[in-house]
Protein backbone atom coordinates (compact mmCIF):
# COMPACT_ATOMS: atom_id res chain seq x y z
CA UNK A 1 0.00 0.00 0.00
CA UNK A 2 2.85 2.39 0.86
CA UNK A 3 4.33 1.52 -2.56
CA UNK A 4 1.12 2.63 -4.28
CA UNK A 5 1.17 5.87 -2.33
CA UNK A 6 4.87 6.46 -3.01
CA UNK A 7 4.38 5.95 -6.74
CA UNK A 8 1.50 8.41 -6.73
CA UNK A 9 3.53 10.99 -4.78
CA UNK A 10 6.52 10.57 -7.10
CA UNK A 11 4.20 11.05 -10.07
CA UNK A 12 2.95 14.28 -8.48
CA UNK A 13 6.44 15.73 -8.01
CA UNK A 14 8.12 14.41 -11.14
CA UNK A 15 8.17 17.67 -13.13
CA UNK A 16 9.22 19.74 -10.16
CA UNK A 17 11.99 17.26 -9.46
CA UNK A 18 13.23 17.44 -13.04
CA UNK A 19 13.24 21.27 -13.00
CA UNK A 20 15.02 21.56 -9.64
CA UNK A 21 17.56 18.88 -10.61
CA UNK A 22 18.35 20.64 -13.89
CA UNK A 23 18.66 23.99 -12.07
CA UNK A 24 21.08 22.54 -9.54
CA UNK A 25 23.11 20.84 -12.24
CA UNK A 26 23.28 23.99 -14.37
CA UNK A 27 24.30 26.14 -11.42
CA UNK A 28 27.23 23.84 -10.59
CA UNK A 29 28.21 23.96 -14.24
CA UNK A 30 27.95 27.74 -14.26
CA UNK A 31 30.03 27.98 -11.10
CA UNK A 32 32.80 25.90 -12.66
CA UNK A 33 32.82 28.50 -15.44
CA UNK A 34 32.97 31.31 -12.88
CA UNK A 35 35.93 29.54 -11.27
CA UNK A 36 37.58 29.31 -14.66
CA UNK A 37 37.09 33.06 -15.24
CA UNK A 38 38.68 33.90 -11.90
CA UNK A 39 41.43 31.36 -11.31
CA UNK A 40 42.48 30.08 -14.73
CA UNK A 41 45.65 31.44 -16.41
CA UNK A 42 45.19 34.83 -18.15
CA UNK A 43 42.02 35.45 -16.24
CA UNK A 44 40.92 37.79 -13.47
CA UNK A 45 43.20 36.67 -10.66
CA UNK A 46 46.28 36.74 -12.84
CA UNK A 47 45.41 40.26 -13.99
CA UNK A 48 45.45 41.40 -10.35
CA UNK A 49 48.69 39.57 -9.68
CA UNK A 50 50.28 41.33 -12.65
CA UNK A 51 49.44 44.64 -10.96
CA UNK A 52 51.83 43.63 -8.20
CA UNK A 53 49.21 42.52 -5.67
CA UNK A 54 49.66 39.25 -3.82
CA UNK A 55 46.77 36.83 -3.30
CA UNK A 56 46.66 37.80 0.38
CA UNK A 57 46.43 41.48 -0.58
CA UNK A 58 43.54 40.75 -2.88
CA UNK A 59 41.78 38.74 -0.18
CA UNK A 60 42.27 41.48 2.40
CA UNK A 61 40.83 44.11 0.06
CA UNK A 62 37.97 41.97 -1.15
CA UNK A 63 36.90 40.62 2.22
CA UNK A 64 37.22 43.64 4.48
CA UNK A 65 34.24 45.74 5.59
CA UNK A 66 31.07 44.75 3.71
CA UNK A 67 33.15 42.12 1.88
CA UNK A 68 33.02 40.09 5.11
CA UNK A 69 29.47 39.10 4.19
CA UNK A 70 30.72 37.75 0.87
CA UNK A 71 33.48 35.86 2.66
CA UNK A 72 30.97 34.40 5.11
CA UNK A 73 28.72 33.30 2.26
CA UNK A 74 31.71 31.76 0.45
CA UNK A 75 32.52 29.55 3.39
CA UNK A 76 34.82 31.61 5.62
CA UNK A 77 38.47 32.54 5.88
CA UNK A 78 39.89 29.14 4.99
CA UNK A 79 38.81 29.36 1.34
CA UNK A 80 41.72 30.11 -1.03
CA UNK A 81 40.58 31.90 -4.15
CA UNK A 82 43.62 30.86 -6.16
CA UNK A 83 42.69 27.17 -5.83
CA UNK A 84 40.07 25.84 -8.24
CA UNK A 85 38.88 23.16 -5.81
CA UNK A 86 38.19 25.79 -3.12
CA UNK A 87 36.45 28.03 -5.64
CA UNK A 88 34.21 25.27 -7.00
CA UNK A 89 33.36 24.17 -3.44
CA UNK A 90 31.79 27.61 -2.94
CA UNK A 91 28.92 26.54 -5.20
CA UNK A 92 27.88 23.99 -2.57
CA UNK A 93 27.34 26.72 0.05
CA UNK A 94 26.28 29.44 -2.37
CA UNK A 95 22.99 31.07 -1.25
CA UNK A 96 21.39 30.22 -4.58
CA UNK A 97 22.12 26.52 -4.10
CA UNK A 98 20.76 26.67 -0.58
CA UNK A 99 17.68 28.56 -1.76
CA UNK A 100 16.95 26.01 -4.50
CA UNK A 101 17.35 23.14 -2.05
CA UNK A 102 15.15 24.82 0.56
CA UNK A 103 12.48 25.76 -1.98
CA UNK A 104 12.27 22.12 -2.97
CA UNK A 105 12.13 20.82 0.61
CA UNK A 106 9.67 23.43 1.86
CA UNK A 107 7.46 23.34 -1.22
CA UNK A 108 7.11 19.59 -1.21
CA UNK A 109 6.64 19.12 2.54
CA UNK A 110 4.17 22.02 2.83
CA UNK A 111 1.97 20.33 0.25
CA UNK A 112 2.32 16.91 1.84
CA UNK A 113 -0.28 17.29 4.59
CA UNK A 114 -1.63 20.85 4.69
CA UNK A 115 -1.68 20.99 0.89
CA UNK A 116 -3.76 17.84 0.63
CA UNK A 117 -6.12 19.06 3.35
CA UNK A 118 -6.33 22.44 1.61
CA UNK A 119 -7.24 20.81 -1.70
CA UNK A 120 -9.67 18.45 0.03
CA UNK A 121 -7.96 15.34 -1.34
CA UNK A 122 -6.74 14.17 2.05
CA UNK A 123 -10.33 13.20 2.87
CA UNK A 124 -10.49 11.13 -0.30
CA UNK A 125 -7.21 9.43 0.58
CA UNK A 126 -8.10 8.71 4.20
CA UNK A 127 -11.50 7.37 3.18
CA UNK A 128 -9.51 4.39 1.94
CA UNK A 129 -7.99 1.91 4.41
CA UNK A 130 -4.77 3.91 4.65
CA UNK A 131 -3.18 4.51 8.06
CA UNK A 132 -2.13 8.09 8.68
CA UNK A 133 1.29 6.80 9.70
CA UNK A 134 1.64 5.27 6.23
CA UNK A 135 0.98 8.65 4.64
CA UNK A 136 3.90 10.08 6.63
CA UNK A 137 6.01 7.01 5.85
CA UNK A 138 5.29 7.40 2.14
CA UNK A 139 6.54 11.00 2.25
CA UNK A 140 9.66 9.83 4.07
CA UNK A 141 10.30 7.31 1.30
CA UNK A 142 9.75 10.02 -1.32
CA UNK A 143 12.36 12.15 0.46
CA UNK A 144 14.69 9.15 0.51
CA UNK A 145 14.30 8.85 -3.27
CA UNK A 146 14.21 12.49 -4.38
CA UNK A 147 16.94 13.95 -2.17
CA UNK A 148 19.67 11.66 -3.55
CA UNK A 149 18.50 12.56 -7.07
CA UNK A 150 18.97 16.26 -6.26
CA UNK A 151 22.39 15.57 -4.76
CA UNK A 152 23.49 13.50 -7.74
CA UNK A 153 22.34 16.19 -10.16
CA UNK A 154 24.56 18.67 -8.28
CA UNK A 155 27.45 16.29 -8.49
CA UNK A 156 26.78 15.71 -12.18
CA UNK A 157 26.97 19.47 -12.76
CA UNK A 158 30.30 19.58 -10.95
CA UNK A 159 31.65 16.65 -12.97
CA UNK A 160 30.59 18.13 -16.29
CA UNK A 161 31.95 21.57 -15.39
CA UNK A 162 35.27 20.24 -14.16
CA UNK A 163 35.66 18.03 -17.24
CA UNK A 164 34.63 20.62 -19.83
CA UNK A 165 36.79 23.41 -18.39
CA UNK A 166 39.90 21.27 -18.12
CA UNK A 167 40.27 21.18 -14.31
CA UNK A 168 40.33 17.42 -14.30
CA UNK A 169 43.97 16.96 -15.26
CA UNK A 170 45.29 20.51 -15.13
CA UNK A 171 49.09 20.90 -15.11
CA UNK A 172 48.93 23.50 -12.32
CA UNK A 173 48.21 21.67 -9.03
CA UNK A 174 46.25 24.73 -7.84
CA UNK A 175 43.86 24.32 -10.73
CA UNK A 176 43.53 20.57 -10.52
CA UNK A 177 40.15 19.35 -9.32
CA UNK A 178 39.15 15.82 -8.49
CA UNK A 179 35.32 15.66 -8.61
CA UNK A 180 35.27 12.56 -6.40
CA UNK A 181 36.15 14.84 -3.50
CA UNK A 182 32.66 16.35 -3.73
CA UNK A 183 30.98 12.96 -3.15
CA UNK A 184 31.10 12.89 0.67
CA UNK A 185 29.84 16.49 0.83
CA UNK A 186 26.62 15.34 -0.80
CA UNK A 187 25.79 13.65 2.50
CA UNK A 188 25.75 17.09 4.12
CA UNK A 189 23.64 18.45 1.26
CA UNK A 190 21.18 15.56 1.59
CA UNK A 191 20.87 15.98 5.34
CA UNK A 192 20.25 19.73 5.03
CA UNK A 193 17.35 19.06 2.65
CA UNK A 194 16.10 16.30 4.95
CA UNK A 195 16.23 18.60 7.98
CA UNK A 196 14.31 21.38 6.20
CA UNK A 197 11.84 18.82 4.88
CA UNK A 198 11.31 17.28 8.32
CA UNK A 199 10.73 20.64 9.97
CA UNK A 200 8.30 21.72 7.25
CA UNK A 201 6.52 18.37 7.43
CA UNK A 202 5.88 19.01 11.12
CA UNK A 203 4.47 22.47 10.42
CA UNK A 204 2.44 20.98 7.56
CA UNK A 205 0.98 18.28 9.81
CA UNK A 206 -0.48 20.99 12.04
CA UNK A 207 -1.78 23.19 9.23
CA UNK A 208 -4.86 23.42 7.12
CA UNK A 209 -3.75 25.80 4.37
CA UNK A 210 -0.72 25.20 2.17
CA UNK A 211 0.14 28.88 1.70
CA UNK A 212 0.11 29.52 5.43
CA UNK A 213 2.47 26.59 6.02
CA UNK A 214 4.70 27.82 3.18
CA UNK A 215 4.80 31.28 4.73
CA UNK A 216 5.71 30.02 8.19
CA UNK A 217 8.33 27.56 6.90
CA UNK A 218 9.96 30.16 4.62
CA UNK A 219 10.06 32.66 7.46
CA UNK A 220 11.67 30.13 9.82
CA UNK A 221 14.26 29.14 7.18
CA UNK A 222 15.02 32.74 6.27
CA UNK A 223 15.50 33.81 9.88
CA UNK A 224 17.81 30.84 10.50
CA UNK A 225 19.81 31.60 7.37
CA UNK A 226 20.25 35.27 8.28
CA UNK A 227 21.14 34.50 11.90
CA UNK A 228 23.81 32.07 10.65
CA UNK A 229 25.30 34.64 8.25
CA UNK A 230 25.17 37.52 10.75
CA UNK A 231 26.68 35.26 13.40
CA UNK A 232 29.72 34.77 11.15
CA UNK A 233 30.45 38.47 10.77
CA UNK A 234 29.23 39.86 14.10
CA UNK A 235 30.66 38.17 17.19
CA UNK A 236 27.83 38.99 19.65
CA UNK A 237 25.44 37.03 17.38
CA UNK A 238 27.73 34.04 16.94
CA UNK A 239 26.35 32.07 19.95
CA UNK A 240 23.01 31.99 18.12
CA UNK A 241 24.43 30.16 15.11
CA UNK A 242 24.16 26.64 16.57
CA UNK A 243 20.42 27.26 16.96
CA UNK A 244 20.08 27.35 13.18
CA UNK A 245 20.21 24.32 10.92
CA UNK A 246 22.41 26.19 8.42
CA UNK A 247 25.22 26.23 10.99
CA UNK A 248 25.41 22.47 10.57
CA UNK A 249 25.57 22.75 6.81
CA UNK A 250 29.32 22.94 6.17
CA UNK A 251 30.17 20.70 3.23
CA UNK A 252 33.44 22.47 2.36
CA UNK A 253 35.64 20.73 4.96
CA UNK A 254 34.38 17.42 3.56
CA UNK A 255 35.51 18.54 0.10
CA UNK A 256 38.75 20.31 0.94
CA UNK A 257 40.22 18.28 3.78
CA UNK A 258 41.71 14.88 3.09
CA UNK A 259 40.88 13.34 6.44
CA UNK A 260 37.58 15.06 7.15
CA UNK A 261 36.11 11.79 8.40
CA UNK A 262 38.49 11.81 11.36
CA UNK A 263 36.97 15.03 12.67
CA UNK A 264 34.26 14.48 15.24
CA UNK A 265 32.77 17.90 14.54
CA UNK A 266 31.90 16.90 10.96
CA UNK A 267 29.98 13.88 12.20
CA UNK A 268 28.31 15.99 14.89
CA UNK A 269 27.03 18.38 12.23
CA UNK A 270 25.70 15.53 10.14
CA UNK A 271 24.14 13.98 13.23
CA UNK A 272 22.35 17.18 14.18
CA UNK A 273 20.83 17.55 10.71
CA UNK A 274 19.77 13.92 10.73
CA UNK A 275 18.23 14.37 14.18
CA UNK A 276 16.37 17.53 13.13
CA UNK A 277 14.95 15.82 10.03
CA UNK A 278 14.01 12.66 11.92
CA UNK A 279 12.59 14.68 14.80
CA UNK A 280 10.49 16.70 12.38
CA UNK A 281 9.10 13.56 10.80
CA UNK A 282 8.39 12.01 14.21
CA UNK A 283 6.55 15.11 15.37
CA UNK A 284 4.66 15.21 12.05
CA UNK A 285 3.65 11.59 12.54
CA UNK A 286 2.52 12.19 16.13
CA UNK A 287 0.61 15.37 15.26
CA UNK A 288 -1.06 14.01 12.14
CA UNK A 289 -2.16 10.77 13.79
CA UNK A 290 -3.81 12.65 16.66
CA UNK A 291 -5.47 15.54 14.87
CA UNK A 292 -8.98 15.92 13.50
CA UNK A 293 -9.22 16.13 9.75
CA UNK A 294 -11.10 19.33 8.94
CA UNK A 295 -13.81 19.23 6.29
CA UNK A 296 -12.80 20.72 2.94
CA UNK A 297 -13.80 24.35 2.51
CA UNK B 1 -24.91 -5.01 13.27
CA UNK B 2 -22.48 -3.72 10.65
CA UNK B 3 -22.49 -0.17 11.85
CA UNK B 4 -23.03 1.00 15.38
CA UNK B 5 -22.85 4.42 17.06
CA UNK B 6 -23.05 4.56 20.80
CA UNK B 7 -23.65 7.95 22.46
CA UNK B 8 -21.47 9.43 19.71
CA UNK B 9 -20.74 13.08 20.50
CA UNK B 10 -18.59 15.75 18.89
CA UNK B 11 -17.90 19.25 20.16
CA UNK B 12 -16.17 21.99 18.16
CA UNK B 13 -14.99 24.19 21.01
CA UNK B 14 -18.12 25.11 22.91
CA UNK B 15 -20.40 24.14 20.01
CA UNK B 16 -21.91 20.66 20.16
CA UNK B 17 -22.20 19.46 16.58
CA UNK B 18 -23.38 15.94 17.41
CA UNK B 19 -25.09 14.98 20.63
CA UNK B 20 -25.18 11.39 21.89
CA UNK B 21 -26.06 9.69 18.63
CA UNK B 22 -27.22 6.10 19.01
CA UNK B 23 -27.54 4.24 15.76
CA UNK B 24 -27.41 0.69 14.45
CA UNK B 25 -27.52 -0.41 10.85
CA UNK B 26 -27.86 -4.04 9.84
CA UNK B 27 -26.56 -5.80 6.73
CA UNK B 28 -28.97 -5.39 3.83
CA UNK B 29 -30.43 -2.16 5.17
CA UNK B 30 -30.53 1.33 3.70
CA UNK B 31 -30.61 4.04 6.34
CA UNK B 32 -31.28 7.67 5.49
CA UNK B 33 -29.99 10.46 7.67
CA UNK B 34 -32.07 13.59 7.32
CA UNK B 35 -31.70 17.09 8.61
CA UNK B 36 -31.09 20.63 7.44
CA UNK B 37 -27.62 22.15 7.00
CA UNK B 38 -25.73 22.21 10.29
CA UNK B 39 -27.84 19.51 11.91
CA UNK B 40 -24.83 17.20 12.33
CA UNK B 41 -25.24 14.79 9.40
CA UNK B 42 -21.77 15.27 7.92
CA UNK B 43 -20.19 15.34 11.38
CA UNK B 44 -21.78 11.96 12.13
CA UNK B 45 -20.54 10.48 8.86
CA UNK B 46 -17.04 11.93 9.27
CA UNK B 47 -16.83 10.49 12.80
CA UNK B 48 -17.79 7.10 11.41
CA UNK B 49 -14.99 7.46 8.85
CA UNK B 50 -12.45 8.14 11.61
CA UNK B 51 -11.62 11.60 10.31
CA UNK B 52 -12.22 13.03 13.78
CA UNK B 53 -11.87 11.82 17.33
CA UNK B 54 -15.23 11.72 19.13
CA UNK B 55 -15.55 14.00 22.15
CA UNK B 56 -17.52 11.22 23.83
CA UNK B 57 -19.06 7.91 22.89
CA UNK B 58 -17.86 5.57 20.20
CA UNK B 59 -18.69 4.11 16.83
CA UNK B 60 -17.77 0.88 15.12
CA UNK B 61 -17.97 -0.60 11.65
CA UNK B 62 -17.92 -4.38 11.26
CA UNK B 63 -16.84 -4.54 14.90
CA UNK B 64 -13.86 -2.21 14.49
CA UNK B 65 -13.74 1.05 16.42
CA UNK B 66 -13.93 3.95 13.98
CA UNK B 67 -11.17 5.97 15.69
CA UNK B 68 -8.88 3.49 17.43
CA UNK B 69 -9.07 0.80 14.75
CA UNK B 70 -9.87 3.14 11.92
CA UNK B 71 -7.98 1.38 9.12
CA UNK B 72 -9.77 -1.93 9.67
CA UNK B 73 -13.08 -0.09 9.95
CA UNK B 74 -12.44 1.76 6.67
CA UNK B 75 -11.48 -1.47 4.93
CA UNK B 76 -15.19 -2.27 5.18
CA UNK B 77 -16.43 1.08 3.91
CA UNK B 78 -16.93 2.85 0.63
CA UNK B 79 -17.29 6.57 1.32
CA UNK B 80 -18.50 9.44 -0.81
CA UNK B 81 -17.69 12.83 0.74
CA UNK B 82 -20.18 15.67 0.66
CA UNK B 83 -17.61 18.21 -0.50
CA UNK B 84 -16.07 16.28 -3.32
CA UNK B 85 -12.41 16.89 -4.24
CA UNK B 86 -10.57 14.54 -6.57
CA UNK B 87 -7.01 14.36 -7.88
CA UNK B 88 -7.35 16.65 -10.85
CA UNK B 89 -4.12 15.46 -12.45
CA UNK B 90 -5.50 11.96 -12.99
CA UNK B 91 -7.99 10.51 -15.41
CA UNK B 92 -11.09 8.83 -14.04
CA UNK B 93 -9.59 5.42 -14.75
CA UNK B 94 -6.31 6.29 -13.01
CA UNK B 95 -8.19 7.53 -9.96
CA UNK B 96 -10.38 4.45 -9.72
CA UNK B 97 -7.34 2.20 -10.13
CA UNK B 98 -5.31 4.14 -7.54
CA UNK B 99 -8.06 4.09 -4.92
CA UNK B 100 -8.86 0.47 -5.75
CA UNK B 101 -5.24 -0.49 -5.15
CA UNK B 102 -5.36 1.23 -1.77
CA UNK B 103 -8.42 -0.88 -1.02
CA UNK B 104 -6.42 -3.93 -2.05
CA UNK B 105 -8.78 -4.59 -4.94
CA UNK B 106 -8.34 -4.46 -8.66
CA UNK B 107 -11.89 -4.58 -9.99
CA UNK B 108 -10.85 -3.55 -13.49
CA UNK B 109 -13.45 -5.81 -15.06
CA UNK B 110 -16.32 -4.04 -13.32
CA UNK B 111 -14.97 -0.53 -13.94
CA UNK B 112 -16.05 -0.38 -17.56
CA UNK B 113 -19.43 -1.93 -16.89
CA UNK B 114 -20.15 0.49 -14.05
CA UNK B 115 -18.81 3.42 -16.10
CA UNK B 116 -21.29 2.44 -18.79
CA UNK B 117 -24.12 2.33 -16.24
CA UNK B 118 -23.23 5.84 -15.10
CA UNK B 119 -22.64 6.98 -18.67
CA UNK B 120 -19.19 8.39 -18.05
CA UNK B 121 -15.98 8.50 -20.05
CA UNK B 122 -13.32 7.59 -17.50
CA UNK B 123 -10.45 8.12 -19.92
CA UNK B 124 -10.86 11.91 -19.64
CA UNK B 125 -8.74 13.94 -17.19
CA UNK B 126 -10.73 14.74 -14.07
CA UNK B 127 -9.76 18.41 -14.37
CA UNK B 128 -11.84 18.56 -17.56
CA UNK B 129 -14.99 17.05 -16.05
CA UNK B 130 -18.09 18.91 -14.84
CA UNK B 131 -19.00 18.66 -11.16
CA UNK B 132 -21.73 16.12 -11.96
CA UNK B 133 -19.31 13.98 -13.93
CA UNK B 134 -16.76 14.18 -11.12
CA UNK B 135 -19.42 12.93 -8.73
CA UNK B 136 -20.09 10.03 -11.03
CA UNK B 137 -16.37 9.12 -11.03
CA UNK B 138 -16.40 9.31 -7.24
CA UNK B 139 -19.49 7.11 -7.08
CA UNK B 140 -17.75 4.65 -9.33
CA UNK B 141 -14.88 4.25 -6.90
CA UNK B 142 -17.31 3.95 -3.97
CA UNK B 143 -19.48 1.28 -5.55
CA UNK B 144 -16.72 -0.70 -7.22
CA UNK B 145 -15.12 -2.49 -4.22
CA UNK B 146 -18.52 -3.76 -2.93
CA UNK B 147 -17.55 -3.10 0.67
CA UNK B 148 -19.93 -4.29 3.41
CA UNK B 149 -20.84 -0.68 4.27
CA UNK B 150 -21.48 2.31 2.03
CA UNK B 151 -21.47 5.79 3.57
CA UNK B 152 -22.63 8.51 1.22
CA UNK B 153 -22.86 12.18 2.13
CA UNK B 154 -25.54 13.78 -0.03
CA UNK B 155 -24.73 11.50 -2.96
CA UNK B 156 -27.23 12.91 -5.43
CA UNK B 157 -25.91 16.48 -5.26
CA UNK B 158 -25.18 17.79 -8.77
CA UNK B 159 -26.53 14.60 -10.41
CA UNK B 160 -29.21 14.93 -13.08
CA UNK B 161 -32.58 13.16 -12.49
CA UNK B 162 -31.64 10.20 -14.69
CA UNK B 163 -28.42 9.60 -12.79
CA UNK B 164 -30.25 9.97 -9.49
CA UNK B 165 -32.47 7.11 -10.57
CA UNK B 166 -29.42 5.08 -11.61
CA UNK B 167 -27.78 5.70 -8.26
CA UNK B 168 -30.91 4.78 -6.31
CA UNK B 169 -31.09 1.55 -8.29
CA UNK B 170 -27.45 0.83 -7.48
CA UNK B 171 -28.15 1.38 -3.77
CA UNK B 172 -31.07 -1.03 -3.87
CA UNK B 173 -28.83 -3.58 -5.61
CA UNK B 174 -26.21 -3.04 -2.90
CA UNK B 175 -28.85 -3.70 -0.26
CA UNK B 176 -29.91 -6.86 -2.07
CA UNK B 177 -26.29 -8.02 -1.98
CA UNK B 178 -26.33 -7.58 1.79
CA UNK B 179 -24.41 -4.31 1.96
CA UNK B 180 -25.45 -1.75 4.55
CA UNK B 181 -25.99 1.75 3.18
CA UNK B 182 -26.00 4.95 5.21
CA UNK B 183 -26.62 8.15 3.36
CA UNK B 184 -27.53 11.68 4.16
CA UNK B 185 -29.77 13.77 2.00
CA UNK B 186 -32.02 16.78 1.78
CA UNK B 187 -34.21 15.18 -0.85
CA UNK B 188 -37.04 13.48 1.01
CA UNK B 189 -38.56 11.76 -2.02
CA UNK B 190 -35.40 9.81 -2.84
CA UNK B 191 -34.90 8.86 0.80
CA UNK B 192 -38.49 7.68 0.98
CA UNK B 193 -38.04 5.69 -2.20
CA UNK B 194 -35.13 3.51 -1.17
CA UNK B 195 -34.59 3.68 2.59
CA UNK B 196 -35.68 1.05 5.04
CA UNK B 197 -35.28 3.40 7.99
CA UNK B 198 -34.62 7.09 8.43
CA UNK B 199 -33.28 9.17 11.26
CA UNK B 200 -33.94 12.87 11.59
CA UNK B 201 -31.28 15.05 13.15
CA UNK B 202 -32.05 18.37 14.77
CA UNK B 203 -29.20 20.50 16.14
CA UNK B 204 -26.99 17.45 16.51
CA UNK B 205 -29.58 15.24 18.21
CA UNK B 206 -31.32 12.28 16.64
CA UNK B 207 -34.92 13.29 17.31
CA UNK B 208 -36.80 10.72 15.27
CA UNK B 209 -36.25 7.17 14.02
CA UNK B 210 -38.73 5.84 11.53
CA UNK B 211 -39.21 2.56 9.72
CA UNK B 212 -40.42 3.43 6.25
CA UNK B 213 -42.57 0.29 6.06
CA UNK B 214 -44.52 1.51 9.10
CA UNK B 215 -44.77 4.95 7.62
CA UNK B 216 -46.30 3.59 4.42
CA UNK B 217 -49.10 1.95 6.43
CA UNK B 218 -50.17 5.29 7.90
CA UNK B 219 -52.57 7.45 5.91
CA UNK B 220 -53.42 11.05 6.34
CA UNK B 221 -57.15 11.64 6.03
CA UNK B 222 -58.64 15.09 5.34
CA UNK B 223 -62.41 15.26 5.28
CA UNK B 224 -64.91 18.08 4.88
CA UNK B 225 -68.34 17.39 6.41
CA UNK B 226 -71.68 18.85 5.43
CA UNK B 227 -72.21 20.33 8.91
CA UNK B 228 -69.94 21.38 11.79
CA UNK B 229 -69.70 18.64 14.39
CA UNK B 230 -67.58 17.53 17.32
CA UNK B 231 -67.94 13.82 16.47
CA UNK B 232 -64.76 11.71 16.46
CA UNK B 233 -64.43 8.13 15.25
CA UNK B 234 -63.95 5.62 18.01
CA UNK B 235 -61.64 3.42 15.92
CA UNK B 236 -58.25 1.94 16.79
CA UNK B 237 -55.38 3.46 14.75
CA UNK B 238 -56.61 7.05 14.75
CA UNK B 239 -53.93 9.50 15.79
CA UNK B 240 -53.58 13.25 15.89
CA UNK B 241 -57.18 13.99 14.95
CA UNK B 242 -57.98 17.70 14.65
CA UNK B 243 -61.46 19.09 14.11
CA UNK B 244 -61.91 22.62 12.90
CA UNK B 245 -65.54 23.41 12.09
CA UNK B 246 -66.42 21.29 9.08
CA UNK B 247 -62.78 20.36 8.40
CA UNK B 248 -61.29 17.26 9.97
CA UNK B 249 -57.83 15.70 9.67
CA UNK B 250 -56.18 12.68 11.26
CA UNK B 251 -53.49 10.03 10.76
CA UNK B 252 -54.84 6.52 10.50
CA UNK B 253 -53.21 3.08 10.26
CA UNK B 254 -56.32 0.92 10.83
CA UNK B 255 -58.50 -0.93 8.31
CA UNK B 256 -59.89 1.42 5.69
CA UNK B 257 -63.47 0.05 5.28
CA UNK B 258 -64.37 0.87 8.88
CA UNK B 259 -63.11 4.40 8.54
CA UNK B 260 -64.94 4.90 5.26
CA UNK B 261 -68.15 3.63 6.86
CA UNK B 262 -67.82 6.13 9.68
CA UNK B 263 -67.13 8.98 7.28
CA UNK B 264 -70.16 8.16 5.13
CA UNK B 265 -72.32 7.97 8.24
CA UNK B 266 -71.26 11.53 9.13
CA UNK B 267 -72.21 13.03 5.75
CA UNK B 268 -68.77 13.66 4.27
CA UNK B 269 -68.75 16.11 1.38
CA UNK B 270 -65.10 15.96 0.34
CA UNK B 271 -62.40 13.45 1.18
CA UNK B 272 -58.66 13.06 0.61
CA UNK B 273 -56.75 9.98 1.73
CA UNK B 274 -53.00 9.92 1.12
CA UNK B 275 -49.96 8.15 2.54
CA UNK B 276 -48.55 10.15 5.44
CA UNK B 277 -45.07 10.31 3.81
CA UNK B 278 -41.77 11.41 5.16
CA UNK B 279 -42.43 15.07 4.56
CA UNK B 280 -45.15 15.07 7.19
CA UNK B 281 -42.75 13.76 9.84
CA UNK B 282 -39.75 15.81 8.69
CA UNK B 283 -41.70 19.05 8.82
CA UNK B 284 -42.77 18.33 12.39
CA UNK B 285 -39.13 19.00 13.26
CA UNK B 286 -37.86 21.24 10.52
CA UNK B 287 -40.92 22.81 8.90
CA UNK B 288 -41.86 26.46 9.29
CA UNK B 289 -44.24 25.51 12.10
CA UNK B 290 -41.50 23.67 13.98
Amino acid sequence: MTRVLVLKLLRDVRWGLVIVSVLLCLFQLLWAKVTDRIAAPDQLLESFLQLGLSVDDIRKRLFSGPGQIVQALMGGESIRIERALDMISISYVHPLTQIILCVWAIGRAAGAIAGEIDKGTMELLLAQPVARSKVIAAHLVVDAITIPILCLSMWLGTWIGVAILGFLNHADPNLQVNPWRFGPALLNVALLVFAVSGLTMWISSMGRFRWRVLGVAVLVALVMFLVNVIGQIWDPASPLRPATIFYYYQPQPMILQDEWFKQAVVWERLGVLLAVGSGGYLLAWWTFCKRDLPAPL
Amino acid sequence: MLLRANQLTKDYGSFRALDQLDLEIAPGEIFGLLGPNGSGKSTALRLLMGFMRPTAGSASIAGHDCWHDSVRARRNVGYLPGELRLYENMTGRQLVRFLGQLHGQDGTERVDRLAQVFDIDISRPIANLSSGMKRKVALLQVLLPQTPVLILDEPTNTLDPTMRDVLMKQLVEARNRGQAVLFSSHVLTEVERVCDRVGILQRGRLVHLQKLAELHEVRRIRATFAEPSEAMPNLPGVDGAVRNGREWTCEYDGPLPEMLAWLVAHKVEDLRIEPLGLAGIYHQYHGAEA
